[in-house]
């Protein structure tokens, strides 16, 4: 059965009292989670939802960003990019908790809602209007019904070694679901410990992951993503639509500019959000190309033949 | 490529091209050298006419520097200036002059627009690093060096829309990964985005890469003459320039429109120098010579001198030393 994702938006988790209202109103904050024991004071402040939540509950998550590792790293190598695709897709019933600050308030609250993961934000002043800004954009987003798109079907048995092969395999843009058994409906199935995927292979999880992309071949992967190497790509799909959702890593830095992508599938249009245009489109070979201008934090493109 | 004059190189020595007390070069001398190149190389005995083998009023003509080691070697803009300034007078608007490069902060460093006819363009693919919104997004060359993700070096959108000659203008450097830099990794590497990838700790694919963006249409084909801007060069710690010790100062200029016989020679004046300041050759393999280069005998990478004979097996060039004419200009 396919999972449809519907379209989460993450909320702010706030500590601090009604006092601050304002601050938040200011920022276009309208849905807060709040400490059970703030619950009755923030009951009734005008244009502020409020929800309850125990951050005790929720699974921390890294902060979304990217590290260039200058102190190691040759002029070509690639940088780590912290990602929390993988946490979403293993447990996607879980509730999961952001400490952020600043303007990866942002990029925390994109790729919380590429994943549809429910997901508490918690970030500082600095954080609330970048914050404010991106469930705004968000909010513009309209509702996903359709199913994450995915290539390989990855047998997790919960490890942290499958761990780290799922986490490598979201950052290289190679598109997996989380499966209990082989899925034939996938281009290819991984399981660690098989003849093609060697237990001992795995001490280096990035080995696995690169193993799992020459099987797959570059050819008949959903999407690549050219011209960075800190855009990660989420994919979802119906027949006759695709949407592309692209999270910029390195956005508390830097936007990129100019970035080409390449999903499989034939289509004619597309819309952006935020709104611009795609250049230099290209249909050829059972795909479509184009080129965005440039990527600030996030953008949405819906394809449609 | 290898153009009109396989297996041909003409080397042009003044000893009034550079003030080596002043890192000044000299205009003047500089023009005598570009006329004496020129003429030597096609049999023309009126310069004009020597230019207009390459290049017609009607053409739009890529002018391919070297700023990777800028501001203290790069092409230099006596030599450009000069090249741009026959170009007008055998009637290419200025207008239809453009020297490029890919990165803006090494050409900001050079004051190319002092020597150009007003007019003439400075063009660079990437106003930031990795921008990718300068090169052509239809063609491109695919490999996979390392596991890399982004595959793909897609060529500069510049010559694919507008240029219709490059004339190729590199430095006399050695590198240190691919041994030399000279007319195949400028035009290659300088033309092509994502290409830093080919390399990784002390492993470079320099050595089949260079050669096959080299031979990459339309690259190849619009490529139509190459002047080596040997006024200075480097020896060692290239492509860059930081440290003075490894700079020198052959005041030669390279004229031909083979990139393989042309770098061909300039293994042959980067092995002359560092035999003379005592360092081990740049095709040393061993692992031993690994290290801080700061010390001439140690490098990062084992560098792929071999690039330009392999360049030579995909029919860029004449690579047999045996079947290189040169001939030598002193003025």
């Amino acid at each position: 059965m396919l999972l449809l994702v519907a379209a989460v938006l993450p909320r702010l988790f706030w500590d601090a009292g009604p006092e601050t209202a304002p601050a938040l109103r200011k920022a276009g904050i309208e849905r807060i989670a709040v400490p059970a024991a703030q619950a009755s004071a923030w009951k009734g402040v005008a244009g502020i939802e409020t929800a309850t939540a125990d951050p005790q509950r929720a699974i921390r998550l890294v902060t979304p960003s990217v590290n260039y590792r200058a102190n190691q790293a040759t002029a070509s190598r690639s940088p780590w990019i912290n990602t929390n695709g993988w946490r979403f897709l293993r447990q996607p019933d879980g509730l999961f908790l952001y400490d952020v600050k600043g303007p990866q308030a942002a990029l925390a609250a994109a790729e919380a809602f590429s994943y549809g993961a429910n997901a508490l934000i918690r970030t500082d002043a600095e954080g609330l209007g970048p914050l404010g800004d991106m469930l705004k954009l968000l909010r513009a987003v309209s509702a996903d019904d359709l199913a994450p798109v995915a290539d390989i079907g990855y047998l997790d048995d919960g490890t942290a070694t499958s761990g780290e092969v799922m986490n490598l395999m979201v950052k290289s843009n190679l598109l997996f679901r989380p499966v209990r058994a082989p899925d034939r409906s996938l281009k290819i199935n991984v399981k660690l410990g098989t003849k093609e995927y060697p237990l001992e292979f795995a001490k280096n999880p990035s080995r696995i992951a690169q193993m799992a992309r020459a099987n797959l071949t570059d050819d008949r992967r959903s999407v690549r993503v050219y011209g960075t190497s800190v855009v990660v790509a989420r994919l979802t799909g119906a027949p006759g639509k695709l949407r592309v959702q692209l999270l910029n890593y390195d956005a508390a830095q830097r936007r990129v500019e100019g970035l080409r992508v390449r999903v499989l599938g034939e289509y004619k249009k597309a819309v952006v959000i935020p709104e611009m245009p795609t250049l230099d489109w290209v249909n050829q070979g059972g795909g479509t190309e184009f080129t965005l201008a440039e990527l600030k934090t996030y953008a949405v493109v819906d394809l449609s033949k | 490529m290898p153009g009109a004059y396989p297996g041909q190189v003409v080397r042009v020595h003044s000893e009034k091209s550079l003030d080596t007390s002043t890192d000044r070069a000299d205009r003047a001398a500089v023009k005598q050298m570009l006329a004496a190149g020129m003429k030597s190389l096609t049999g023309d005995a009126d310069e004009r006419d020597a230019w207009r083998r390459f290049i017609s009023p009607q053409d739009v003509v890529g002018i391919k520097v070297n700023c990777s080691g800028a501001p203290k070697i790069c092409s230099a803009p006596e030599v450009v200036g000069g090249i741009a300034e026959n170009l007008v007078a055998i009637g290419v608007p200025a207008s239809n002059i453009w020297v490029y490069e890919r990165f803006e902060n090494q050409v900001r460093t050079v004051p190319y627009a002092e020597f150009l006819p007003a007019g003439a363009h400075i063009w660079t693919a990437e106003s930031t690093r990795g921008a990718i919104l300068g090169y052509d997004p239809k063609v491109y060359v695919e490999t996979s060096f390392f596991g890399e993700d982004d595959t793909r070096s897609n060529v500069v959108k510049l010559i694919t829309d507008r240029l219709t000659k490059i004339i190729n203008v590199p430095n006399t450097k050695e590198h240190q990964a691919s041994g030399v830099t000279g007319c195949l990794k400028n035009i290659a590497y300088g033309s092509f985005s994502n290409v830093a990838r080919s390399h990784q700790r002390e492993v470079t694919n320099t050595k089949t890469f260079i050669g096959v963006l080299a031979a990459t249409e339309p690259v190849r084909s619009r490529t139509v003459l190459i002047i080596m801007d040997g006024l200075r060069g480097v020896w060692h710690q290239g492509p860059f320039s930081n440290d003075a010790k490894f700079r020198f100062y052959p005041k030669v200029l390279l004229f031909g429109t083979d990139p393989v016989a042309m770098d061909r020679k300039l293994i042959d004046i980067i092995e002359e120098k560092r035999k003379a300041e005592g360092a081990v050759t740049i095709f040393e393999r061993s692992r031993s010579t690994l290290g801080d280069n700061h010390d001439p005998n140690f490098n990062a990478f084992i560098r792929e001198p071999g690039h330009v004979e392999h360049a030579g097996k995909l029919g860029l060039g004449v690579y047999d030393a045996a079947r290189i004419q040169q001939r030598v200009v002193e003025l």
